[in-house]
C-alpha cells in the first residue's frame, strides 16, 4: 500500500515536472570512466576515474597520494588537450618529469587564495578542461558550480588534500584515503613506499574496499611503477568492503 | 526569399491602447495627419491630409500629439521581441513588421510566435501575410483577418487584380497611372519597365518590378543597440550583502538571456550602486573575452560586491554592459553537454589571468 502511494507520488511529480525531475538512482546513467593507466582505475569499480565527478585523494603527508596524483596528471597531459593544476602552493612541475608528461598540455594556475582556486576550477570545469588537479581547498560556495560544470563537460577532477573540508568531502563522488605502511629501501637508498589506499566513499560503484600500493620514486624519464595489486588481495578487499 | 509581414496599428496609435476602438487622429495643429485609427479612417481621414481637414471630417475623434521618442521605444520593443524569430527583422513606424523567414527551419512556429509577441507588445491581433517578398507580404497581410495568416504562393498572380494605388507612388504619379489606364497591378506588370520609366522616372521602373512580384526591395535588418543594462530598485534600502548578491545574480541572469538572444557578449561591465542620497558608487572593467553567460557575468559582479564596502544603504542596483560585441566566434553553448573545446579552455584561462593577474603559467619541464 505504502509502495503504491509512493509510486503515485512519483508519477504525479513526473507528470507535473517532467520525466527527468525525479529519477531512481538505479536508473541514473553510470559515469563514464577515464582510463588513466594507474592502479586507481581498479579501485573505482568502473574501470577508470569517473568523468564529470570530483575524486579526492586524502591522507597525511608522505602517504603517496601526491605521487599517484602526479602520475595521473602526466597521464592526463598525454590523453587530454588541457590538463590544469590548481595550485594552492607547493606544486613543483619538475617532479613531473619522471612521469614523461606532455608539456604542451599542462597549465598551472597559481591560486594564493581559496577563492581564486574555486573560481578558476569552476571556470575551467565549465569550459571543458580535460583534467583538473586540485591542490588547494575549494570554498564551499564554488563547489556547486564546480560539480555542475564538470558534470556538463565531463572534466575529470582530482583533489589532493590532507584533510578535506566537510563540504568538499560531500561534493566528491570518489574518495581514497592513503596511509603509509612502510618505506621501501634498496641498498641503503629510499626508493619508495608502501601505502594503504582505502576507498572512503564511492558514489559511482560499490566500494572496492582497500588495497596496498607500492609507489616507487624513479629518477629520469620513467613512468611511475604501477602498484602490483594482487588479485587475491583485491578479492579479499572487495569482499571485506561490500 | 520568404517574407512574413505582420500588420499592426501605427506605432503612434499603439502608444494609446486605451483608445483602441475609438477614432483617434495623431498630428500637430497646422500640420498633416501622422496616423489615423481604423475608426477615424472610416470617416475618410487619411494619413498625410491636413489636420484641419481631418477635424472637419471627424470632429468626434481624439486628437493626440505625436511623440517620436515613444514611437522609437515601441519600435525597439517590437523589434527586440521578434529578433530571435528570423535572421532579418524590420519594423516600421507605420505598423509593419517584416520577418525574412528564408532558411528558418520551422517557419510556421516563427509565424505563430510572431503573432503572439505582436499581440503582447501592441495589444491587438496582427494581420499576417506570407509571400515571396515584403511588398506582396504587406498587401497579403492587409487582406487577412486579424490574427489570421494569408499565404501567397505566386506573387504575380496575387498582385494582378489589386489596384495600382497600392504602389509606393506619390499622388501625382498615381494620377498619371490613372490617366494611362493602368488601374490594376496586373496592367502595370504587363507593360515594360522602360515604358513606365519614361513616364514616371525611376519610380516607374520600380513600380513595374513590384507589380510583377519581382520584389526589388530588400529588408533593412534591425540591429540591437550595442548597450544594455538591467537594474532593480529596492522598496527598502538594502544593507545586506547577501540580498545584494541575490539580486545581482538575477540581473546577471536576465542580461545573459538577452545576450544569448542577440548572440552578443559584454566587453565592458559596470556596476552602479545608488544610495538614498542619490549619490552613486560604481565599478567597471573592460574584459578581453566577451562575457555572455550568467556564471561569467555573475563571477565578475560577485567578486566586486564581495569586496565592496558601500558607504550607505543602497536603494538601486544597476548592472550595465556599455560595450557589446558579437559573440559569434564563440559557440553559444548550443549543445547541452561535452561542449568543452580547446578554444573555450584557453579563453577561460585568459579570463582567469585578466581577473587575478599572472596566476596562469605553462611550465616546460626539461
Amino acid at each position: 500500500m505504502q509502495e503504491q502511494t509512493l509510486q503515485v507520488a512519483i508519477d504525479s511529480i513526473r507528470v507535473r515536472f517532467g520525466s527527468q525531475a525525479l529519477t531512481r538512482a538505479a536508473e541514473l546513467p553510470a559515469p563514464q570512466p577515464w582510463l588513466s593507466g594507474t592502479p586507481v582505475d581498479h579501485l573505482t569499480g568502473i574501470g577508470g576515474l569517473p568523468r564529470g565527478r570530483v575524486a579526492l585523494f586524502t591522507g597525511s603527508g608522505t602517504s603517496g597520494k601526491l605521487t599517484l596524483a602526479l602520475a595521473l596528471l602526466a597521464s592526463a597531459t598525454r590523453a587530454f588537450a588541457h590538463a590544469v593544476v590548481i595550485d594552492g602552493g607547493g606544486f613543483d612541475p619538475w617532479t613531473l618529469t619522471s612521469f614523461s608528461p606532455e608539456p604542451g598540455a599542462l597549465t598551472v594556475v597559481r591560486a594564493p587564495a581559496p577563492e581564486i582556486a574555486g573560481e578558476a576550477a569552476a571556470t575551467l570545469a565549465r569550459a571543458g578542461a580535460g583534467f583538473l588537479l586540485l591542490m588547494s581547498e575549494i570554498p564551499e560556495h564554488w563547489l556547486g558550480a564546480l560539480e555542475s560544470g564538470a558534470n556538463r563537460s565531463g572534466t575529470v577532477i582530482v583533489g589532493v588534500v590532507d584533510t578535506p573540508s566537510r563540504a568538499l568531502a560531500h561534493a566528491s563522488s570518489f574518495s581514497l584515503g592513503f596511509s603509509r605502511s612502510e618505506w621501501i629501501w634498496d641498498r641503503g637508498q629510499l626508493i619508495g613506499l608502501r601505502a594503504l589506499a582505502r576507498c572512503l566513499k564511492n558514489r559511482v560503484a560499490p566500494p572496492v574496499g582497500e588495497t596496498e600500493l607500492e609507489i616507487c620514486y624513479r629518477l629520469g624519464a620513467q613512468s611511475v611503477k604501477e602498484a602490483p595489486i594482487q588479485a587475491a588481495e583485491m578479492e579479499t578487499c572487495a569482499s571485506a568492503a561490500v | 526569399m520568404r517574407v512574413c509581414c505582420g500588420l499592426i496599428s501605427h506605432l503612434e496609435l499603439a502608444r494609446r491602447p486605451d483608445l483602441y476602438g475609438t477614432p483617434v487622429i495623431v498630428g500637430r495643429w497646422d500640420e498633416h495627419v501622422v496616423a489615423a485609427s481604423d475608426d477615424a479612417q472610416a470617416f475618410g481621414v487619411l494619413a498625410g491630409m491636413a489636420l484641419r481637414q481631418a477635424e472637419h471630417l471627424c470632429p468626434q475623434a481624439t486628437f493626440v500629439l505625436p511623440d517620436e521618442e515613444a514611437v522609437v521605444r515601441i519600435r525597439e520593443l517590437v523589434s527586440a521581441a521578434l529578433y530571435d524569430l528570423a535572421p532579418i527583422v524590420e519594423v516600421r513606424d507605420e505598423g509593419i513588421a517584416w520577418l525574412d523567414l528564408s532558411g528558418v527551419m520551422n517557419p510556421g512556429q516563427s509565424i505563430r510566435a510572431a503573432r503572439h509577441r505582436l499581440l503582447k507588445a501592441i495589444g491587438r491581433e496582427p494581420r499576417l501575410g506570407l509571400a515571396p517578398g515584403p511588398f506582396s507580404a504587406r498587401l497579403a497581410a492587409a487582406r487577412a483577418r486579424p490574427g489570421r495568416l494569408l499565404r501567397v504562393p505566386d506573387a504575380r498572380e496575387f498582385l494582378a487584380p489589386l489596384p495600382s494605388r497600392e504602389l509606393p507612388l506619390d499622388a501625382e504619379q498615381r494620377e498619371r497611372l490613372d490617366l494611362l489606364g493602368l488601374r490594376t497591378l496586373g496592367a502595370v506588370a504587363a507593360i515594360g519597365p522602360r515604358e513606365l520609366e519614361s513616364q514616371l522616372g525611376r519610380d516607374g521602373r520600380h513600380a513595374v518590378l513590384l507589380a510583377r512580384g519581382l520584389e526589388p526591395d530588400q529588408l533593412e535588418p534591425w540591429r540591437p543597440p550595442l548597450f544594455t543594462s538591467a537594474h532593480r530598485q529596492f522598496g527598502e534600502p538594502v544593507e545586506d550583502r547577501e540580498a545584494l548578491l541575490f539580486v545581482a545574480r538575477a540581473l546577471c541572469g536576465d542580461l545573459a538571456d538577452e545576450l544569448g538572444l542577440r548572440g552578443a557578449g559584454a566587453k565592458h561591465v559596470r556596476v552602479r550602486l545608488v544610495f538614498e542620497s542619490t549619490e552613486t558608487e560604481k565599478r567597471e572593467s573592460i574584459v578581453r573575452h566577451p562575457l555572455s553567460s550568467t556564471a561569467e557575468l555573475f563571477g565578475l559582479v560577485r567578486s566586486w560586491i564581495n569586496e565592496w564596502k558601500p558607504r550607505a544603504p543602497i536603494v538601486e542596483l544597476w548592472i550595465e554592459l556599455p560595450v557589446l560585441e558579437a559573440a559569434g566566434r564563440r559557440q553559444l553553448r548550443l549543445w547541452a553537454g561535452g561542449d568543452g573545446s580547446s578554444e573555450e579552455v584557453i579563453a577561460a584561462l585568459e579570463r582567469i589571468q585578466e581577473r587575478f593577474g599572472d596566476v596562469v603559467w605553462h611550465p616546460r619541464p626539461a
